[in-house]
């Protein structure tokens, strides 16, 4: 895979794209960074012209998302276009709508991996944050169905206030139906950039008995890769909201795969880096897939940042345990290659558990105390001077 | 349409693959193995279409990159069966349905 990988990546191939079909939804999780509004969705010729040029294009592993996908009354008919186009295909689904005969369509039609969100092994913790009522019952009922055809099912867990301490549970009901998890803790702002979700977000003090739990990662936390990737494993896992289903070791001096050999489309056409760097590079209903992948100037220039040249996080003592996303240094601190705050704070308390003594992020130390107690405020919520 | 084991030989329907490069990526469902084909590797997976025998397959691959039939042919059937026992390939006419995943 390593191989695959860097090769990829060194011909700017987009190997894995994440397609969302549609932003609508039969949840309305409190954290979501979605507007659920259809705002002119593709149509279905157009999601198979996508295909079409996305395969032309090199790209082999391809997610389908949403919102909720099987709102798409063509769904099927995109995921017959995917198998007749040979990709390897995997979904993100709240798996309210799956069926026994739907599970059975999708194994027909090739589907490898179904990831599905639970935030809780309890009812009133999962229907709270889905504001469903009867949607966590309804959710796993549907995993043993999709089990039958022998699907791989997932299990993603995001961690916000309302289910921090929920992770057991979860982690107990992965095994018990044998499917691996992952825990996320990223809550973004939404795309258009307003911050509401975050007000879900634990802080990092709030996170440490999370941390520090020694049945994720033995209670050492260790320096993690420069590039996002996903376990497949039934081991304890954190990743970030967005995986591309790859090996990350072969990302070398890179961020992340987006923009290299990833992408993401949104139900409207618009081609963007990751769904966490929601900088449009393009529209599909104006432009061919490739010609806004090879040339379209927000990718050259995501394509030309290089780690080791970022110019705080490369002075940064405990780079090794930061987990930055550019995306999320793009939404929350305003620059692409800057450091942001939520980055530094978990990646100090992580270097902490460690065994760092007064670990101080490069940002932190640049910016002194007086600098960091604005920040503070900022984490409070308010975004205005102070005028006193 | 009988299959020996020269063939015909057809892509199992389930697989998940594509040609990046000159060089193909092929994923098999039921094991979530990766394979990865050479450049004519790939030039005979391509043409492995439920209807050419080895030796059809061969002589393309002779003309192709200019090898002599010999070796052609033996390089040819060492791919076909490693293909096959991997079950990347299926005898040709198999049912999707009867395809094993």
């Amino acid at each position: 895979m390593d191989r695959l990988i860097a090769r990829t990546v060194r011909k700017h191939r987009p190997l894995s794209v994440h397609f969302d079909l549609t932003y609508r939804c039969n949840e309305r999780c409190v954290h979501c960074y979605l507007d659920h509004e259809n705002h002119g969705e593709l149509t279905t010729g157009e999601c198979l012209a996508v295909l079409e040029e996305i395969a032309k294009a090199g790209t082999l592993f391809l997610t389908f998302s949403g919102g909720e996908i099987f709102l798409r009354p063509d769904l099927f008919d995109i995921l017959a276009a995917a198998r007749r186009l040979h990709f390897d295909v995997s979904l993100k689904t709240n798996a309210l709508l799956v069926t026994r005969e739907r599970a059975a369509r999708l194994r027909e039609l090739g589907v490898r991996r179904v990831q599905i969100s639970v935030y809780s092994e309890e009812p009133t913790v999962h229907d709270a944050i889905t504001k469903v009522k009867g949607s966590l019952e309804r959710t796993l009922a549907a995993i043993p169905l999709l089990l039958e055809q022998g699907l791989q099912v997932k299990l993603a867990c995001p961690l916000m206030k309302e289910n921090l301490m929920a992770y057991r549970g979860v982690m107990a009901l992965a095994e018990n139906l044998g499917v691996p998890y992952v825990l996320d803790l990223t809550i973004t702002p939404m795309m258009d950039g307003s911050d509401g979700p975050l007000a879900h977000r634990v802080s990092t003090a709030e996170l440490l008995p999370v941390l520090q739990d020694p049945v994720l990662h033995g209670c050492h936390p260790q320096p993690v890769s420069q590039a996002a990737g996903t376990d497949e494993t039934q081991s304890p896992s954190f990743s970030s909201a967005v995986t591309s289903g790859i090996d990350g070791s072969a990302y070398d001096d890179l961020p992340c795969s987006a923009g290299h050999n990833s992408c993401y489309i949104s139900p409207y056409g618009d081609v963007f880096p990751c769904v966490q760097l929601p900088q449009a590079a393009g529209n599909l209903r104006r432009e061919r897939f490739a010609d806004i992948w090879y040339h379209a100037p927000q990718l050259e220039q995501l394509r030309a940042v290089r780690e080791s040249q970022l110019p705080v996080c490369s002075r940064c003592e405990i780079r090794a345990y930061c987990e930055r996303c550019p995306g999320l240094a793009w939404m929350e601190g305003g620059d692409l290659l800057g450091a942001y705050e939520r980055a530094c704070q978990l990646a100090e308390q992580k270097a902490k558990l460690a065994g760092f003594v007064n670990p101080i992020s490069a940002m932190h130390a640049e910016q002194g105390p007086s600098v960091s107690e604005a920040t503070l405020i900022r984490e409070s919520g308010s975004f205005l001077p102070r005028l006193n | 349409m009988s299959t020996t084991p020269e063939g015909p030989w057809q892509k199992n329907p389930s697989l998940a693959w594509r040609e990046i490069d000159d060089e193909t990526v092929i994923i098999s469902p039921t094991e979530s193995v990766m394979h990865e084909l050479n450049e004519t590797g790939s030039f005979l997976w391509k043409n492995i279409d439920g209807l050419r025998t080895a030796a059809e397959l061969a002589a393309m691959l002779a003309t192709e990159y200019e090898v002599t039939p010999g070796t052609a042919l033996a390089d040819t059937e060492a791919l076909l069966q490693q293909l096959a026992s991997s079950k990347l390939l299926v005898p040709a006419g198999a049912a999707s349905a009867e395809v094993p995943r």
